[in-house]
């Protein structure tokens, strides 16, 4: 540390050496020499888009930033029909909202920054491969010099990362400068996002953008879920003028309100993937209303697929509307009308009002009617399904006297968010005790057999369970569970949790038995076997040995180089022409 | 020229009151024309490099330093812009909030001097009672008696525009350490000057747990 004299502001070397330390700040925001222009842009966005109105053409892709970015034609046309406000609701101004479109096939994989992110992050943010999201920024304005009369254009980010908050925030920086000064900013933007380090679940990343600092902290898989007990962050932390204290978080509590006497029910019909559309007239609204929907079974995953804005340009529109099949477990947004009547036949419809406030009128409808019950415009859930959980009317309670109290809408937020958290969170903790308990033991991983698998999941077997230790051991709510549990086990979300615990839990036994091998004397093993019997133990170690080099099993550098000493120590111990052919 | 530490700050930081100092932002931003070595100089200070070959500026590029002044860590944003005419119009919104505006010209290239004032005109707009240094780079490439001839003129320019006048030289690094740590103390000295005023008005401050929190890193 510096030692302090009487310090001056000008003089020798010494002094300075004295009254200064220049203090490392590790790798914030050094380029190693094999970073490449745009390698690390595209941790975060795949490209801006400028979206544009022509009398000619219709919705128009006037830019696409950096301009080697490839989209196809299909990609394209999605991402000018979605940028725009689909229904003449007005929208002057300026408006933001977000669309999500299939990736066309084809693409080359995510790159390894995403892969360990992927791997790290929790499941309901992980970048999803086959699909782009799109964070517009449109502004409509009179112009008397252009044709139309009317200034109409969208500024776009395309990411595969679900960080709404962040990319809403950035677009709206973007956008604004982009309308005023044009390209240079679209560039100097980028260039900006090109310095970025990768998104690093569990830390806190310091991003420069346009003049400022942006201050964020990538939410991590191991982060605890009730509290706030964010670990200490690793790299050291530099003022930041912006702190965004989330990335992805609604506010749920604004979004809900209209709707929030059916806000269990609605968390029923998400965790078991049943059919939704949002109905409202403004884009931003029905955006956040599919997000929040979307978010309410955290920390699982919605697994189906969801378009927080659909429109009928939509290259999915036929697929998703037809009345010749039952409708898609999906989760839609729309604002057209047109959609009132094309999805008449919708089991579930969530219309919300004009505005956001949602007086208390409009808090508490629940609809039930005939086939035209989607035209009917009041705000309100509009469907015939009966929850399977008996209502709980404490939180509603609690919320209620929250906005009588002028609770501040965080707080309200922080109430609901937690109350989702733990009902879900009751719901999946005898599912995972049961996936637990499927485990083979610890003594069963045995170095000279394969690998041990878990066992399968039993759906009656876990049902007996719940009688004893189901959800009523974490949650007062009573009703048929089990009937939840049933429905819930034909969705998609029941498939992707199941399938990414099987892996994780299959991953870490192949990693206790590859520990057990390296700890075994292989040597001694194989004296009094056949060469067929060392040969196959070769191979079978081998085989391991790539899927470990490929981290695809969780161990140590230093387990795998134990590993392949062990290997070359049995080969070596064979005779000279089966060790030939053994190392071809 | 301002010499030494103001007792008052020295004595804040003998005593560790100096508060969130270590948490603000000091954010400098560096202008000048196309290749007069911004860059440069930032590479030399940051990353101890120098490149002969000439890459431009691409919007803004940008740095974070940190320093530990009379035991107190400090931190300084460089944010290092494009010299290029086509940038100019989005320059606004990455000089707001300048703590220290860097007039950066070529030392062998008078017209490069000339536009000085427009920079500092520039940027100053969109700052906070910056301070501002007017360096000349590449003193390597001007013979001595050529340096005396501009340092005057320089120094004049200097006071005009109320700024302290460095000569420096990116390639042999003459001067580049001492330009940089003079303008960190000086904005140090500043900013704890200004947290020693500001707390005299006892204001609680929210979040202060959240902060103190951070302070134990």
């Amino acid at each position: 540390m510096a030692v302090e004299v009487d310090g001056g502001l000008v003089g020798g070397d010494e002094n300075y050496k004295q009254l200064f330390r220049r203090l490392s700040l590790g790798n914030e925001s050094r380029k190693s020499p094999t970073t490449l222009p745009w390698d690390r842009f595209q941790n975060w966005l795949h490209c801006v888009c400028v979206v544009t109105f022509d009398l000619e053409l219709g919705q128009a892709m006037e830019m696409i930033y950096p301009s080697h970015v490839k989209l196809t034609e299909k990609e394209k046309t999605s991402i000018c029909y979605l940028s725009f406000p689909d229904s003449n609701s007005g929208c002057m101004g300026d408006t933001q909202f977000h669309f999500r479109i299939r990736q066309c096939p084809g693409r080359k994989s995510l790159g390894p920054a995403m892969n360990d992110y992927n791997r790290d992050c929790p499941t309901a943010l992980q970048s999803d491969p086959g699909y782009y999201y799109g964070f517009v920024y449109f502004r409509q304005t009179k112009d008397k010099t252009i044709r139309r009369g009317y200034f109409q254009k969208s500024v776009v980010l395309i990411s595969k990362l679900p960080f709404f908050i962040l990319f809403n925030y950035l677009v709206g920086v973007i956008a604004p400068e982009y309308f005023t000064n044009g390209e240079p900013s679209l560039e100097a933007a980028c260039h900006d996002i090109d310095q970025w380090p990768p998104p690093v679940p569990g830390e806190t990343l310091n991003l420069p953008f346009m003049g400022t600092v942006v201050q964020i902290r990538v939410p991590s898989r191991t982060d605890k879920l009730i509290g706030n007990s964010q670990a200490t962050p690793k790299s050291p932390l530099i003022p930041a003028n912006n702190i965004l204290p989330t990335l992805h978080e609604v506010d749920l509590f604004s979004v809900f309100q209209p709707v929030l006497p059916h806000i269990q029910m609605l968390w029923e019909l998400v965790l078991t993937g049943e059919p939704l559309v949002v109905m409202a007239s403004l884009p931003t609204v029905c955006t956040s209303t599919v997000q929040a929907l979307v978010s309410i079974i955290w920390p699982l995953k919605y697994s189906m697929d969801y378009r927080p804005y659909f429109t009928i340009h939509d290259s999915e529109f036929s697929e998703y509307t037809t009345k010749t099949q039952a409708p898609p477990s999906v989760i839609l947004g729309v604002t057209n009308p047109f959609f009132a009547k094309m999805l008449q036949h919708w089991p579930h419809v969530i219309r919300i009002g004009e505005m956001m406030q949602g007086s208390s009128k409009s808090m508490s409808r629940l609809k039930k009617g005939g086939n035209l019950k989607t035209l009917h415009s009041k705000p309100g859930v509009y469907t015939r399904y009966k929850p399977y959980l008996n209502k709980d009317k404490s939180i509603l309670k609690k919320l209620v006297k929250g906005v009588q109290a002028k609770r501040p809408v965080e707080v309200q937020t922080a109430m609901l968010r937690r109350y989702l958290l733990e009902l879900t969170q009751s719901f999946m903790i005898p599912l995972e005790r049961y996936v637990a308990s499927l485990m083979p033991l610890q003594r069963n991983i045995c170095p000279h057999k394969g690998a041990p698998c878990l066992r399968p999941f039993d759906i009656d077997q876990f049902l007996k369970t719940v009688d004893q230790s189901g959800p009523q051991l974490t949650s007062g709510l009573k009703g048929d569970w089990v009937g939840l549990y049933r429905r819930f086990f034909t969705s998609a979300n029941f498939d992707s949790w199941l399938r990414s615990r099987q892996l994780e839990v299959n991953q870490k036994l192949q990693a206790l038995h590859l520990e057990a091998l390296c700890q075994t004397d292989l040597l001694s093993w194989i004296r009094d076997k056949e060469e067929v019997e060392i040969v196959d133990l070769i191979l079978r170690l081998r085989e391991k040995l790539s899927l470990a080099q490929n981290n695809e099993i969780p161990v140590s550098r230093d387990t795998i180089k134990e590993l392949q000493r062990h290997l070359e120590m049995i080969i070596v111990s064979l005779p000279e022409d089966l060790q030939s052919v053994l190392r071809k | 020229m301002k010499l030494n530490f103001d007792p008052r700050v020295k004595d804040a930081c003998a005593q560790n009151k100096t508060g969130t100092v270590g948490l603000k932002v000091c954010k400098a931003v560096l202008v000048g024309d196309v290749a007069v070595g911004k860059s440069c100089l930032i590479n030399r200070f940051c990353h101890s490099v120098f490149d002969m070959d000439y890459k431009a500026t691409i919007g803004v590029d940008f740095e974070v330093e940190k320093f530990s002044v009379l035991s107190v860590p400090f931190n300084l944003q460089i944010w290092d812009t494009a010299g290029q005419e086509r940038f100019k119009c989005i320059a606004a919104s990455y000089y707001r909030g300048s703590n220290v505006v860097i007039v950066v010209f070529d030392l062998s290239d008078i017209d490069s001097m000339s536009h000085t004032p427009q920079w500092k005109e520039d940027a100053c707009k969109c700052a906070s009672d910056p301070h501002i240094f007017l360096v000349g780079t590449k003193k390597d490439l001007v013979s001595d008696a050529a340096f005396a001839d501009i340092e005057f003129e320089a120094m004049k320019l200097a006071n005009e525009i109320n700024a302290e006048f460095w000569a420096v030289s990116s390639k042999t690094g003459e001067n580049v350490r001492e330009f940089f740590f003079r303008l960190v103390s000086l904005t140090f000295d500043k900013a704890i000057l200004n947290e020693l005023e500001t707390r005299k008005s006892p204001v609680a401050q929210i979040g202060s747990n959240l902060i103190s929190e951070w302070l134990c890193l």
